[in-house]
């Protein structure tokens, strides 16, 4: 009969997968085991699983430390496997699997799998994180009051991107830890590309702010693309270093991009004082080629203007 | 020789006539003379003080709006009282209030009619020997000599500029002439022997209105006086010749009128500056004081050029909006005066102008007085990738009529030449 042992960590992660196709196969720390195990907790003959004709039986051979079933807190002597039991023992513990065992649904490859692959070539790879130091770059330069020369410029681009470069690093280095594939130039290929998208969409929000009046309440709808973008990232982060469900990916991500930004939401909350006697408007203004939009008449605006008044009044009523 | 040693006895014996005089009208006057104390119910103390006198012979006085502003903003913290040239104390009544002129009546009891000071019926003439009264500093009442110089021409609400010392303590005391009428209050100093006056007509007229209707309520009187001010303010303005200049590259307009001035700076001789930089500020000079966190009536404009030298429009422009990003009000105002702002943006250009702008417009509304707003505007033009004209100014405690023909006259007197 054939059973298929794995041996699993504490937290049900995979170590190694065995099948056997004898009657009985032993476990414990003696070299003459079938499985040999390291943990100084586990007996040299620990226990064994033996095939009675009829069903797979664990016994204990009179182990000092014992054998546990699933969550179960009794020691056990003899036990009839179902499959899918996890017997403890030590600090080790393994999972017994028959052969007709369900599995899971095939996992059709996700729709970014393309998205990912084009990302990882490393024509794309290398343009990213060079269009990325640059702009790194670019934005020193113009926080600069004064001129910048191009040394200073290179230092600041490759620091940044460097900086930036852990993050990727960082969730691939967690991945390995957490025994699958680290994966390290997909992350960074991925990470790049949607830093990039970041930048694009700060330029796209203020081309919109610039161009289009207040009487647009569309301005704060585009605040919600950096919302986004950093989703996106986390997800595909984690689609590509950790093997989970689609569900589980989705809720991880969520929560990790709602502490990001309901964590600086709320701070801003807390800092900001009960009255203000300062003007909070959109000053936004871009070169001459970044406008779009046409001009509206002193008549439009001085009436758009004057609807301000009503509005205030109000709140000046209600503040009272 | 024997000229200068005559010029010199005769202005000796009128030194000493003058001191003769003073030491006359103060003993003269002196039981009509008042310090008006300002005291707070919860410590019992004096918070402010200032000096008054008595107008009629049942006990109304005349004093600055400043000195019980805090009564007539917050009646349920303070009290007001009075203490005479003998030392006694007793409580006051707050009657009606000039918050433009910066003045007051308040009220004592009376037993019996006493004397009181004479509202001159004419203005002095101009070098004419004058007599200020008050309690500088709590020293106890004392009389300053000095002159009359006119009325100062930058100020839009009448002031008489007096040469010699009015110090603090002695705002809402009379100034007089030799015959002992009130010419004018103090109100005001610039430090070295310039004073401001409030002439007396100033008085009159409050005066009259309060035998008129002695029942005001003083948060609607203060309404109407700043409702009427900014009226007559903005109008004359509007109505004022608005002079083309050219800043930089720019047309701008400065309005012509006495009582707003302008200045001028430039970082043209800073070499190495990446930008040159040229502004142009006016503004009215005074403004009305409602309580000690809330002033109005304020006005200002601020034209500003910039050039880039060796920049990239890019980084010009980066740097040209932090210098847009930041207006703020020109007059202080606290939360129980004010709602916060609101504001309104949008990309402009005036069918008369050849100039592009990104323009801001916001404002603010007043609690106590309805229909009253701060303003405040700022454009900046985007349509040269190298120079850069922001045109800014804010208006306090105006009409929406008044802001809005303002803005527009505004905004249609700026362009490129």
């Amino acid at each position: 009969m054939e059973i298929i042992i794995e041996e699993i960590n504490r937290g049900k992660k995979l170590l190694h997968r065995h099948k056997f196709l004898t009657q009985k196969i032993t476990i414990g720390r003696s070299y003459h085991n079938d499985i040999i195990l390291a943990d100084p907790h586990v007996c040299p003959e620990h226990l064994s699983i033996e095939y009675t004709g009829e069903h797979w039986v664990v016994k204990d051979h009179n182990s000092i430390n014992g054998c546990y079933i699933n969550s179960g807190k009794q020691k056990v002597v003899r036990h009839i496997v179902k499959s899918g039991d996890i017997i403890r023992f030590g600090k080790s513990q393994i999972r017994l699997i028959l052969p007709d065992h369900p599995i899971s649904e095939t996992l059709a490859f996700s729709s970014f799998e393309g998205f990912i692959d084009l990302m990882r070539n490393p024509l794309i790879l290398s343009f990213n994180i060079l269009f990325f130091a640059f702009i790194a770059g670019m934005m020193f330069y113009l926080n600069q009051p004064s001129e910048v020369n191009p040394t200073q410029f290179i230092v600041k681009a490759v620091g940044v991107t460097l900086m930036f470069a852990t993050w990727p690093l960082l969730i691939a280095m967690i991945s390995h830890l957490n025994k699958h594939e680290a994966r390290i130039f997909t992350q960074l290929a991925i990470s790049f590309a949607l830093f990039n998208l970041m930048w694009l969409s700060d330029v796209f929000e203020s081309i919109v702010e610039f161009n289009l009046s207040s009487n647009w309440p569309i301005a704060s709808i585009i605040t919600l693309l950096p919302i986004a973008l950093t989703f996106a990232l986390i997800w595909l982060n984690f689609y590509i270093g950790f093997q989970m469900s689609e569900r589980r990916r989705t809720i991880i991500a969520l929560s990790i991009t709602a502490v990001l930004f309901g964590g600086g939401y709320i701070l801003q909350l807390s800092k900001q004082p009960e009255f203000s006697s300062r003007p909070d408007y959109d000053a936004t203004i871009m070169t001459p080629t970044f406008k779009f939009a046409a001009s509206s008449s002193v008549d439009k605006f001085i009436s758009d203007s004057s609807k301000l008044f009503a509005k205030v009044e109000k709140s000046a009523q209600k503040q009272k | 020789m024997k000229g200068f040693i005559t010029l010199l006895l005769f202005s000796l014996s009128s030194f000493a006539y003058a001191t003769e005089q003073a030491e006359q009208i103060f003993h003269q006057l002196a039981p009509s003379l008042y310090q008006i104390r300002l005291i707070d119910n919860a410590s019992g103390e004096k918070s402010s003080i200032g000096s008054g006198f008595q107008i009629t012979a049942d006990g109304l006085i005349a004093t600055n709006y400043h000195v019980v502003s805090g009564f007539a903003q917050h009646p349920n913290k303070y009290h007001l009282e009075y203490l005479d040239h003998l030392g006694n104390k007793a409580p006051l009544t707050l009657e009606s209030v000039d918050v433009i002129n910066d003045l007051a009546l308040v009220k004592r009891q009376t037993k019996s009619t006493m004397p009181y000071f004479h509202i001159a019926s004419h203005a002095p003439i101009r070098g004419e020997e004058i007599y200020s009264l008050g309690n500088p500093h709590d020293l106890g009442m004392i009389v300053v000599p000095g002159t009359y110089n006119g009325l100062k021409i930058e100020s839009f609400n009448d002031r008489i500029h007096f040469t010699g010392s009015v110090n603090s303590g002695m705002s809402g005391g009379p100034v007089v002439n030799k015959k002992a009428e009130v010419v004018g209050i103090n109100v005001a100093t610039s430090g070295n022997q310039i004073g401001f006056l409030v002439p007396s007509d100033k008085l009159l007229a409050l005066f009259n209105n309060y035998k008129k209707n002695s029942s005001q309520n003083i948060d609607q009187q203060i309404s109407t006086q700043l409702m009427a001010n900014q009226k007559k303010l903005i109008s004359t303005l509007l109505k004022s010749p608005w002079q083309k200049k050219t800043l930089g590259s720019a047309i701008i307009s400065t309005i012509d009128v006495p009582f707003i001035r302008c200045w001028g700076e430039s970082n043209a001789d800073k070499a190495d500056a990446v930008a040159l930089l040229v502004v142009t500020n006016c503004a009215l000079d005074d403004n009305t004081y409602i309580s000690s966190d809330f002033f109005t009536n304020s006005i200002d404009i601020e034209f500003k050029y910039m050039r880039s030298k060796k920049l990239s429009d890019l980084k010009f422009y980066h740097l040209y909006q932090q210098h847009i990003s930041n207006a703020g009000p020109n007059n202080r105002a606290s939360k129980n005066d004010v709602s916060e702002y609101q504001c309104h943006h949008d990309l402009v250009k005036a069918s008369n102008s050849n100039m592009n702008t990104k323009s801001i417009f916001c404002t603010r509304a007043y609690k106590k007085f309805p229909k009253l707003f701060d303003v405040l505007f700022i454009s900046a033009s985007i349509d040269k990738g190298d120079q850069a004209l922001i045109s800014h100014f804010t208006l306090a405690g105006v009409s929406q009529n008044s802001a809005m023909a303002f803005t527009k006259k505004f905004m249609e007197s700026i362009a490129w030449k």
